[in-house]
């Protein structure tokens, strides 16, 4: 039995797990707010996810282009989610993004610029106009250090590589988590009036994808645990351009920015096959050819986008169309062609080099390819859940009272599909409310008791594994069963039998997961934290897996096979994903409450 | 696959007394990274090899170590690059934890010490405060710095003087010196005019040479060196 009084205690007012974009746009939040902030990170603060972000972060500043504005933001936002996003977040995140952008300009981030000096804005998938501020191709890096930066020289404490296991709760109200240090392995319990979860994502439950080893899914199973609700988790986004070649680093993300400068997908037989499919909702924003195509990459206002820049769901399903019907290039991708620009400019190889530095020395250096004078081989890899802990729009809190989520743990902006560059400014936007909204609830409703015998239970059972004989290898082989079944089974293209096959698997690996034994000790054991990861990535599957039986239909990233076509029906409602009374996962159709007039209004005006 | 022998510096604080190197073989193809081949120890042979990484795109400065001797990001080394026999250990100059895990703590203080964040009390302007293409080139190069520590820990002056503030704090005070819209540089200057500031620097080039960013550190480090010598003045 574990001994409470050892182990490290620490008390806030507010809780913050996780430090990318949205837990630290939180903790400055509740900070200035004036609460007690603790923040706590699996790695070292600065090296989150967020980091790896290039594209940039979407905002109506109409910085490039007057015409934009937030009715058009929340209208794209919309088209691109399939209608099945929470409206609300929609057109709060359209309306506060610009200013959330300039806050971070005033908090000293480095931003490219327009020639009279404004933040400059680049063209992506589903965007109407350019949107995008940016800085290079590392958006990512200098929002989190500027976000960093200010926090810490606030005075947030900072809990780094320190991995929470579990919530505590104090009746129906979270009370706190319970968390151990890598470095020494010794368990944390903190206390708090409020607590806000943003781990991000669950790639890591699928074989190819671009997301870092952090993406386990832990604010998706440690939400669902503690009775928060999970919303919309068929939706899982794969980019439609990862690398393929070489094995070592397929999956690695090519941004969308490749295509954004004019690159053109092709098959083996030199036909850009985007043309060939462009969808109803799109087909008066699309360009009719090449050229026109063309000048819109270079900022033509009268031209429109290229098929290229449609969304990433119907991008990514075109391109396993090619490869399926044999068209594909020789590693199973296709090829995205940036080179054929020298048909328009003089000096392209320099103008590539400068506009995608990162792009041509990651070809360079990994696949000794020249991406200025030859195409580039991709395919989809898995990015971004669209689905997660299901938030009140305003507050961000989760059913569960107390509890916050932001980021990409939590849900609802995205709908069925998130455009490009929607996230970060969904962690500013939504990090800053939930910072907000838990300073305030902590501040109301005071501080918490923590119940030590439910502390000690899972103290006991994250030590378990080291009780258990074997070799160790067990945590790791079991996760990458998992990722093998998920990408074959539960994919791009999804058929009901497959999708039974991928819930049997999990209902095993799940079994076996509790018998993982770990060697070593405590101290910074990677195999251990490996073996406390997994209920929370095999929760994020199944979570995945049987919302994406339920839909029955093809919408956004979630096609099926068997089911092809949109059902006007099924655009009614959201899926719901809860833990029943007896811990087995109940699955509820949650109906869409029908938008306000007004913003009704915006969309059909954007129709035009 | 071709088998690579990995020369592995090892260290667990509960039983080691000081660090010992093993070896493992294993099948790694010439385009493969150093990090998978270390990865591929800890799936396979020895699940409790320890070592940062996180993003595996080179871009968040977790995995900085030292490969044959020079301090790479194990994500951006090919193992064509590196040869049959690869000799891994951890940075030099901080303690190390377990394994090829070092103390980042002190490097962190001197990074704080420089007063990374803009400071600027005139109150925010109503939209963004404008910057020229030209006032922001001045000093974009020093941020793209990622905080690996490989540029401190290859610094002769750092290895000699664990206090010397070391090129990565300069790079980051770089920044905000050289940005049109803040305000403190004489404060950082002075920060960095101290005994253990940018006058250690022997301009022994290590560091520019060990950046994964490719950042020109050196003249960086010049840069500052100069705008407190003219504001001496
Ligand atoms: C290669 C790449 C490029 C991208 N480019 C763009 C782009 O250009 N524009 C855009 O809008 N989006 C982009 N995205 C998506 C976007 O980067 C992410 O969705 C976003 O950064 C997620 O941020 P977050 O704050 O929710 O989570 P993260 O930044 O992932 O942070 C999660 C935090 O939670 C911590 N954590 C997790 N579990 C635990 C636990 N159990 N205990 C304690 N801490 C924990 C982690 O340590 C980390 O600090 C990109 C994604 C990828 C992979
Ligand atoms: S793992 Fe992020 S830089 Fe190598």
């Amino acid at each position: 039995m574990t001994d409470l009084d050892s182990i490290e205690q620490y008390a806030y007012d507010v809780l913050v797990i996780g430090a990318g974009g949205a837990g630290l746009r939180a903790a400055v939040e509740a900070s200035a707010c004036g609460a007690r902030v603790g923040l706590v990170c699996k790695s070292l603060l600065g090296k989150a996810h967020t980091v790896m972000a290039e594209g940039g972060i979407a905002a109506s500043l109409a910085n490039v282009d007057e015409r934009d504005g937030w009715r058009v933001h929340f209208a794209d936002t919309m088209r691109g989610g399939q209608y099945l996003n929470s409206w609300r977040m929609a057109e709060l995140h359209a309306k506060e993004a610009p200013e959330r952008v300039r806050e971070l300009e005033a908090w000293g981030a480095l931003f490219d610029r327009t020639r009279d000096g404004r933040i400059l804005q680049r063209n992506f998938g589903g965007h109407r106009y350019p949107r995008l501020a940016h800085v290079g191709d590392r958006t990512g890096l200098e929002m989190i250090r500027v976000l960093q930066d200010h926090g810490v020289h606030q005075g947030i404490d900072v809990h780094m590589e320190c991995t929470v296991l579990e919530l505590v709760k104090d009746g129906d109200r979270v009370a706190g988590a319970v968390a151990y240090e890598r470095e020494r392995g010794l368990f944390r319990v903190f206390s708090a009036g409020a607590i806000i979860l943003a781990t991000g994502g669950i790639g890591r439950a699928f074989k190819i994808t671009s997301n870092s080893w952090e993406y386990t899914g832990d604010g998706h199973g440690l939400g669902y645990r503690a009775g928060a609700e999970l919303i919309d988790m068929e939706f899982v986004q794969f980019h439609p351009t990862g690398m393929v070649w070489p094995p070592s680093v397929r999956g690695l993300l090519v941004t969308e920015g490749v295509r954004g400068e004019g690159g053109v997908l092709l098959n083996k037989e030199g036909r850009r096959f985007m043309f060939d499919d462009v969808p109803a909702l799109y087909r008066d924003q699309t360009a009719d050819s090449p050229e026109e195509g063309w000048r819109y990459t270079q900022g033509d206002r009268e031209a429109r986008r290229p098929p290229e820049l449609l969304t990433r769901d119907h991008v990514a399903r075109c391109i396993v169309r090619e490869v399926r019907e044999g068209r594909g290039s020789p590693h199973g991708g296709v090829f995205l062609d940036i080179a054929w620009i020298n048909e328009h400019l003089s000096n392209s190889e320099e103008h590539i080099r400068r506009k995608l530095p990162s792009m041509y020395h990651q070809f360079m250096r990994l696949a000794e390819i020249d991406i200025t004078k030859v195409p580039m081989e991709i395919g989809p890899t898995t990015h971004y859940a669209m689905g997660g802990i299901r938030v009140d729009p305003d507050s961000q809190m989760s059913g569960v009272p107390g509890l916050f989520a932001a980021g990409e743990c939590a849900a609802g902006l995205h709908g069925a599909n998130r455009l490009g560059g929607n996230s970060l400014s969904d962690l500013l936007v939504f990090g800053k409310r939930a910072g907000e909204y838990a300073a305030r609830f902590a501040n109301e409703n005071g501080g918490t008791t923590i119940d030590g015998s439910e502390v000690r239970r899972s103290i006991d059972a994250a030590l378990e594994p080291f009780s258990r004989d074997g070799d160790g290898t067990g945590a790791y082989q079991l996760q990458f069963e998992l990722q093998e079944k998920m990408q074959n089974l539960a994919g791009i293209v999804r058929r009901e039998e497959e999708l039974e096959e991928a819930l049997a698997s999990i209902a095993n690996l799940s079994e076996r997961a509790q018998s993982v034994a770990v060697p070593g000790n405590r101290e910074y054991n990677p195999g251990w934290h490996t073996a406390l990861d997994l209920p929370n990535l095999l929760t994020a599957a199944e979570a995945v897996v049987r919302a994406g039986q339920a839909r029955k239909e093809s919408r956004g990233a979630h096609f099926r096979d068997d089911y092809p076509d949109k059902d006007p029906e099924s655009g009614k409602f959201n899926l719901v994903v809860r833990r029943g009374s007896d811990g087995e996962m109940v699955l509820e159709e949650r109906p869409i409450v029908p938008m306000p007039e007004a913003l009704q209004q915006i969309i059909e005006e954007q129709q035009q | 696959m071709p088998m690579v022998t990995l020369r592995i510096q090892r260290f667990d604080p509960e039983n080691d007394q000081r660090p010992v190197y093993r070896e493992y073989a294993v099948n790694a193809d010439p385009t493969d990274r150093v990090l998978d081949a270390i990865n591929s120890v800890k799936w396979y042979q020895d699940g409790s090899l320890t070592y940062r990484r996180s993003c595996a795109h080179g871009i968040c400065g977790s995995d900085a170590m030292r490969i044959n001797g020079a301090n790479r990001l194990a994500c951006k080394v090919l193992i064509r690059d590196v040869g049959a026999k690869v000799t891994i250990e951890p940075l030099m100059g901080f303690r190390v934890i377990k394994d090829l895990v070092v103390d980042m703590e002190p490097f962190f203080a001197q990074f704080r010490s420089v007063l990374p964040y803009l400071i600027n009390d005139e109150g925010a302007p109503e939209r963004e405060r404008t910057q020229s293409v030209h006032e922001r080139e001045v000093y974009d190069d020093t941020t793209k710095c990622i905080l690996c520590a490989a540029c401190t820990t290859s610094c002769p002056s750092f290895w000699a003087d664990e206090n010397f503030v070391g090129p990565a704090a300069i790079v980051n005070a770089h920044r905000f010196i050289f940005d049109s819209r803040d305000k403190a540089a004489a404060e950082r200057l002075d920060i960095l005019n101290d005994r253990e500031g940018v006058w250690r620097c022997r301009t022994v080039f290590n560091c520019t040479e060990a950046c994964p960013r490719e950042i020109r550190i050196t003249k960086a480090i010049g840069e500052v060196k100069k705008a407190i010598l003219s504001s001496a003045r």
